[in-house]
């Protein structure tokens, strides 16, 4: 069948605000919605900074009988759903709802349901679990929750692969379509900081200052040291072109490649070399046929990790060379902060890259590690065509989608 | 339309471990005799429990089909158990090793229930005992589901598509939708495909708390059924490509012929008793394979024991089914090996592919009264010898998921039909 993929619609919650009216001028204004975390006390641990979603109000967008039976992520993800399917002006109905489907990604679910579930069998005893709250510990429950707000009753994943679960949910989402498979897909991830994970992560030593130095978000930065964790949802309403230009929808942009690949590494370590994810870019550049040299913009998946940055900059080196029209490279999570599952927030934000001609810059990237055209500072003005979004993690899993303009 | 050699995925390989069976032979063995798996747990403690019995692997030796070289530490018991029968997947494929040539374009994509939830439950006790700083976090790095499929991609060395499914238990089913997929659009030609899930308290504490476990054992579609009975497996099927397949000369076992993916939207986890989302999920499945529901010679139910789900899928045949519903075997292999939860799709998914290679019609076992409102052929005597051409399975979760996927006898001119 292989249809056209264009993204329609979009809904994100964000530490930089709720929808792309929210995000998308502060992103071009280089905020960052990093700062001392709020939500629980970090004065026991080697971190202090987290970029928290704070000016959320799942009320506006998810009816109340339906909240109450849902988490934190899931009200994210329920409200992300209506607003993609709102911006993309589709009303679910009777004749609609089988053939609209959801993928989500989120890396690890939300951990606190977890942690509490099990502080309740251990220290109560397993006949105090309470029935209740069972539902939403599995990872699909968001999923499940949206569709019963929404009513959709189409295609209906989750996907749980670290740091690409949004964009292999992404990826997975438009197969889906190419194929016939469904006409519209709402895909995304999210992710939200908890207290018990991001003690895991500071004792990991995976969060900013790793070297004990200064803390903070420095993507691509010759003095990162570390991500700062983040929290947020985002989801694209993706829909088979010609249903969507026949009922008068205006795209953002299309999909039109992409690619997967893994490498070897240690299953919470990062590979050697960037083999693996320069393979995933090039499948993704080959489906889209467009050479390198046609990318106009990177989203790049840098989160201010010591090696994962320094990995992904060697890989594009190597794939656009050192000269000419190389692509402007770009990071949100200098602002967002790492949100794992970002590749929803992520691949809105190229979207209105490519629609709006501009590039934002990279909150917290004043000294790049290497001389690629890293965006920083300022926006810069340019008209692409085609834009990379490069979804890498830890484990050694990418996915990769190119997308187009219009 | 039969589809171009090109879009048509086989399956060349299959591996297991589980409750009644350490690999593909013993199961194929198992199933035929109707082995209950069923019986106290003793992997942890129950005695503070509900019930007491699930359907555990007794005495799990990664090293029967894992080579001494590999190194186990830092994998969970599902990380292990789904490298025990990716291997024994490989060998039967030929690809042990994965031959460089063929690695770039070999993926895997898993689907995960509770991850390495096991492991990580004493990780949350000395946690809660003792805090942060007591606690040794880097028991925590095989919790997540994607620790497995990592695992398998960096042991085979492997670069093609990683993914993994979280869907309950319909995780299983739905990775071997998406690595069809994978291949069909030319992703890869060839995946690891599968699903692991390990017995553990906070998930036997869950189903307890639903009050979804029969204290005894599950028994599907039987008048006195009491609930489900929790089980654990790997089951891992190696998809690839049939043009790949015929070039290497495998040894074609199946094909993957369609499958479909829909949601109740209804209830968390109760399913919909109009049995929509499932009857959709079975005709999106056939559709999908170019079939009519006349061409299906056998159903591997969902059939978990629990009263919600036996009489929606009865009702979800039926009616995908019409008249000829009642002729059709339905057989829950769930009533032996157990509810394997994340890994169940993708176990059935052999039990399927055992079927039409050894020739068979897998038992449901515990069916002890008869159901006025269950009146289908539930194939409650025990096994039969037949020789089905296609086989249809069904896996329907929480979150009001349900997923169904076809598998064929392989015949070069396409699967055989009516």
């Amino acid at each position: 069948m292989d249809r056209r993929v264009v993204v329609t619609g979009m809904g994100m919650v964000t530490p930089l605000g709720v929808g792309r009216e929210a995000l998308w001028p502060a992103l071009l204004r280089g905020e960052t919605g990093v700062r001392e975390v709020e939500g629980f006390s970090t004065a026991h641990l080697a971190s202090h900074l987290g970029a928290e979603v704070r000016a959320f109000e799942p009320r506006d967008f998810v009816s109340l009988k339906n909240l109450r039976k849902m988490d934190r992520l899931s009200a994210m993800v329920t409200a992300c759903a209506r607003m993609a399917l709102d911006d993309a002006g589709i009303r679910i109905t009777e004749a609609n709802r089988d053939r609209v489907g959801i993928m989500m990604g989120t890396a690890f679910g939300n951990t606190e349901l977890k942690v509490n579930s099990a502080r309740i069998l251990f220290s109560e005893g397993p006949n105090r679990v309470n029935p209740i709250h069972v539902p939403n510990t599995v990872m699909n429950a968001p999923a499940g929750h949206a569709s019963i707000e929404t009513g959709i009753r189409g295609v209906n994943t989750t996907v749980n692969h670290l740091a690409v679960s949004a964009e292999t949910a992404l990826v997975y989402g438009a197969m889906e379509i190419r194929r016939g498979a469904a006409d519209v897909v709402l895909a995304g991830g999210a992710d939200i900081l908890s207290t018990f994970f991001y003690e895991a992560l500071t004792r990991f030593r995976a969060l900013s200052p790793t070297d004990g130095g200064m803390e903070g978000a420095k993507p691509f930065d010759c003095a990162r040291n570390g991500p700062v964790m983040g929290e947020g949802c985002g989801i694209l309403c993706l829909e088979a072109e010609d249903p969507a230009r026949e009922r008068g929808a205006a795209p953002y942009a299309g999909v039109t490649g992409w690619g997967l690949g893994s490498s070897p590494a240690p299953p919470t370590g990062w590979p050697e070399d960037p083999r693996g994810f320069i393979l995933a870019v090039e499948r993704s550049l080959a489906m889209a046929g467009v050479a390198p040299g046609e990318i106009g913009c990177i989203q790049a998946a840098g989160n201010g990790g010591r090696n994962p940055d320094a990995l992904e900059a060697r890989a594009y080196e190597k794939i656009f060379g050192c000269g000419g029209a190389r692509p402007l490279i770009t990071s949100i999570k200098g602002a967002t902060g790492e949100i794992f599952a970002a590749g929803g927030i992520r691949a809105a934000v190229l979207a209105l890259c490519l629609r709006e001609g501009v590039v934002p810059p990279t909150a917290g990237l004043t000294t790049p590690l290497c001389p690629l055209p890293f965006v920083t500072g300022e926006p810069r003005q340019r008209q692409v065509t085609h834009g990379l979004l490069s979804g890498v993690s830890f484990g050694g899993a990418y996915a990769c989608l190119v997308m187009q303009r219009g | 339309m039969p589809h171009r050699d090109d879009q048509r995925v086989v399956v060349t390989g299959l591996g297991t471990v589980n409750a009644i069976a350490g690999n593909p032979g013993e199961f194929a063995e198992a199933l035929r005799r109707g082995r209950c798996g069923i019986g106290p747990i003793s992997l942890f403690d129950t005695s503070r429990f509900r019930t007491r019995n699930g359907a555990q692997i007794g005495h799990f030796d990664p090293r029967s089909a894992i080579p001494g070289h590999i190194p186990l530490k830092r994998m969970s018991r599902a990380d292990r158990m789904a490298l025990a029968a990716a291997f024994q997947a490989l060998t039967q494929a030929g690809l042990c090793p994965v031959p460089e040539a063929l690695r770039d374009e070999t993926g895997v994509v898993i689907g995960g229930g509770a991850g390495g939830l096991l492991e990580a439950e004493s990780f949350f006790q000395d946690y809660l005992e003792r805090g942060g700083r007591g606690a040794r976090f880097s028991r925590l790095a095989p919790v997540s589901c994607a620790s497995t499929a990592n695992h398998l991609t960096r042991v085979f060395r492997l670069a093609g598509p990683k993914a993994t499914i979280m869907t309950a238990c319909s995780s299983g089913a739905t990775a071997i939708g998406l690595g069809r997929d994978l291949i069909r659009s030319g992703a890869a030609r060839a995946i690891i495909a599968g699903g692991t899930e390990s017995l553990c308290r906070m998930t036997f504490a869950s189903f307890n708390a639903l009050k979804a476990v029969d204290p005894a054992y599950c028994r599907p579609f039987s008048g006195n059924r009491a609930g489900l009975s929790l089980g654990e497996a790997a089951g891992i099927l190696i998809l690839e490509s049939l043009p790949q397949a015929l070039r290497r000369g495998a040894v074609i076992l199946g094909e993957v012929l369609g499958y479909g993916v829909t949601c109740d939207s209804h209830h968390m986890t109760a399913p919909d008793t109009g049995a929509a989302g499932a009857v959709r999920s079975m005709r999106t499945a056939l559709a999908d394979a170019g079939l009519d529901a006349a061409d299906v010679d056998t159903i591997n139910a969902h059939g978990t024991g629990t009263e919600a789900n036996d009489l929606m899928e009865t009702r979800a045949i039926r009616e995908v089914f019409g008249a000829r519903a009642g002729r059709i075997p339905v057989s829950s292999t769930k009533s032996m090996h157990g509810h394997t939860l994340g890994a169940a799709g993708a176990l059935e998914a052999v039990v399927s592919l055992l079927a039409i290679t050894e020739g068979f019609i897998p038992p449901t076992i515990h069916c002890e009264t008869r159901d006025p409102e269950c009146d289908l052929d539930y194939v409650t005597e025990g096994a039969r010898r037949a020789a089905p051409h296609v086989v249809l399975s069904n896996s329907f979760a929480f979150g009001g998921n349900n997923t169904t996927v076809i598998f064929g006898r392989y015949r070069p001119e396409g699967v055989r039909r009516g």
